[in-house]
């Protein structure tokens, strides 16, 4: 019964705008120029307009003031167009407080932004051509929270309590309590906003990516940036760091413990960004569509 | 007035209406420090355990490690007037991920090297609320040392 009536509460979200899956589509097909994407983004006067506010504000730090979405893929280039289109896409639901997860107004979207931009780092340095959906399946990995937070409210302390005393980790707790987990949720909410199968399977693994296939980098690469988030507390919860860790994700990406240090010094670094683009959408109020 | 220390940050106060306050302590360890007599308070929020990782960096933000942020967090609070004898110490965070233990252990890391320099110095814990799988909010209340734990799923809770 829970089930269904978490399932149904999907469609209180705020819907996701047709072309946010034709942008990442474009920026990931190495055939496509960057003449497809400026002709899907610029007809959009809603993402166009969020697009350049992003691009204007000290989250991306550029030295001239853009005034079209031609400029500004001629200065960031495709891939990284295409992660502001979707940082301005999803902002309008990760920014509301989750009471469920003891998350604040903008709590969440804190975390996403921060984990988006370390996978992104990530990403650039193994997988290039990736970025764009590396780096939206990170900020888009806990979409399943903002559905499931007042379920999670209704029945913390016996979710806890698994945690607590069934050495459970958060997932799991929440997966036998409420019969589905957030991560799950999340992959069946973007395959409801009609993205690929690709992006729904690293939300639905991004706390198992002992899923991913051998030689798959990209599921360790989202999985890592949510642990350095994690452990350097970004936007952290009342589910702490109750999430299970898989050294394997590291190994794959022969990821050494001065390149995890590095990473989170790299993030220390991005927090004044991060500031940036949170801010900038709880002041200008960003909105998807 | 709420004075928040940041990730990799550090500050102290002889302000009575001073609360010191860091936020969502994951891995990283708040060590908070207060003197009774002159009513001096400080709180470091560091987040690696040793700056040989990144030497320039650390010349730059020396707060972001435990080696060179924990002596400078000492000598701020002796420059207001406390002193060594009299010092209350709180020391909380360095938690990790489930199943983390020796993997990149940054949390029990940044607890060890704490626990090296204290040995070294002669330095005791009043209180601590180390490791686990929680995040952890710290508060200190210049006036009065009074301080206040949160952790992750559960309230504030006076802890001094």
């Amino acid at each position: 019964m829970t089930l269904k009536r978490i399932l149904e509460d999907v469609d209180l979200l705020e819907p996701m705008a047709p072309s946010a899956h034709r942008v990442l589509q474009i920026a990931g097909d190495p055939k496509s120029a960057v003449t497809d994407l400026v002709e899907v983004i610029q007809y959009d006067q809603a993402i166009t307009a969020n697009l350049l506010r992003i691009c204007n504000s000290a989250g991306v730090g550029l030295c001239r003031e853009i005034h079209s979405v031609k400029q500004a893929a001629a200065y960031l280039g495709m891939e990284k167009v295409a992660c502001l289109v979707m940082l301005g896409h999803s902002s309008a639901n990760l920014r509301k407080a989750q009471e469920g997860y003891d998350l604040l107004e903008g709590e969440l979207w804190r975390h996403s932004v921060a984990s988006a931009l370390i996978s992104q780092d990530l990403a650039e340095k193994r997988v290039p051509k990736m970025v764009p959906l590396l780096f939206t399946a990170a900020l888009l990995k806990d979409i399943g929270k903002v559905v499931l937070s007042r379920y999670v409210k209704d029945l913390f302390q016996e979710i806890i309590a698994e945690v607590r005393e069934g050495r459970l980790s958060f997932v799991e707790a929440e997966k036998k309590i409420l019969g589905i987990d957030h991560a799950e949720l999340g992959g069946r909410i973007v395959e409801r906003w009609r993205f690929n199968e690709t992006l729904a399977d690293l939300i639905r693994n991004h706390h198992t990516p002992d899923k991913a296939s051998p030689q798959d980098v990209s599921l360790p690469i989202v999985y890592l940036g949510d642990c350095i988030c994690m452990m350097l507390g970004i936007g952290l919860g009342s589910d702490g760091l109750a999430y299970r860790y898989y050294a394997q994700a590291a190994d794959r990406l022969h990821f050494t413990e001065a390149d995890w240090q590095r990473s989170m010094i790299g993030l220390r670094e991005k927090l004044a960004t991060v500031e940036a683009l949170v801010g900038l959408a709880k002041e200008e109020r960003i909105h998807g569509v | 007035m709420d004075m928040i220390v940041g990730v990799g940050d550090m500050k102290v106060s002889d302000k009575a209406d001073t609360v010191l306050a860091t936020y969502s302590l994951g891995s990283c360890l708040g060590v908070c420090l207060y003197d009774p007599s002159v009513r001096v308070g400080g709180l470091l929020h560091y987040m690696l355990p040793e700056s040989s990782i990144d030497e320039a960096k650390a010349r730059q933000m020396p707060f972001m490690f435990g080696d060179t942020g924990i002596p400078l967090l000492f000598k701020e609070t002796y420059r207001l007037g406390a002193a060594k004898s009299r010092l209350r110490v709180i020391v909380v965070g360095g938690a990790e991920i489930l199943d983390q233990k020796g993997f990149f252990n940054i949390g029990k890391r940044n607890y060890m090297v704490l626990r090296k320099l204290f040995w070294k110095n002669n330095v005791m814990i009043d209180f601590e609320d180390v490791g686990g799988n929680v995040n952890r909010t710290l508060k200190l209340e210049v006036a009065t040392g009074a301080a206040w734990l949160k952790t992750s799923g559960d309230g504030l809770r006076r802890i001094a």
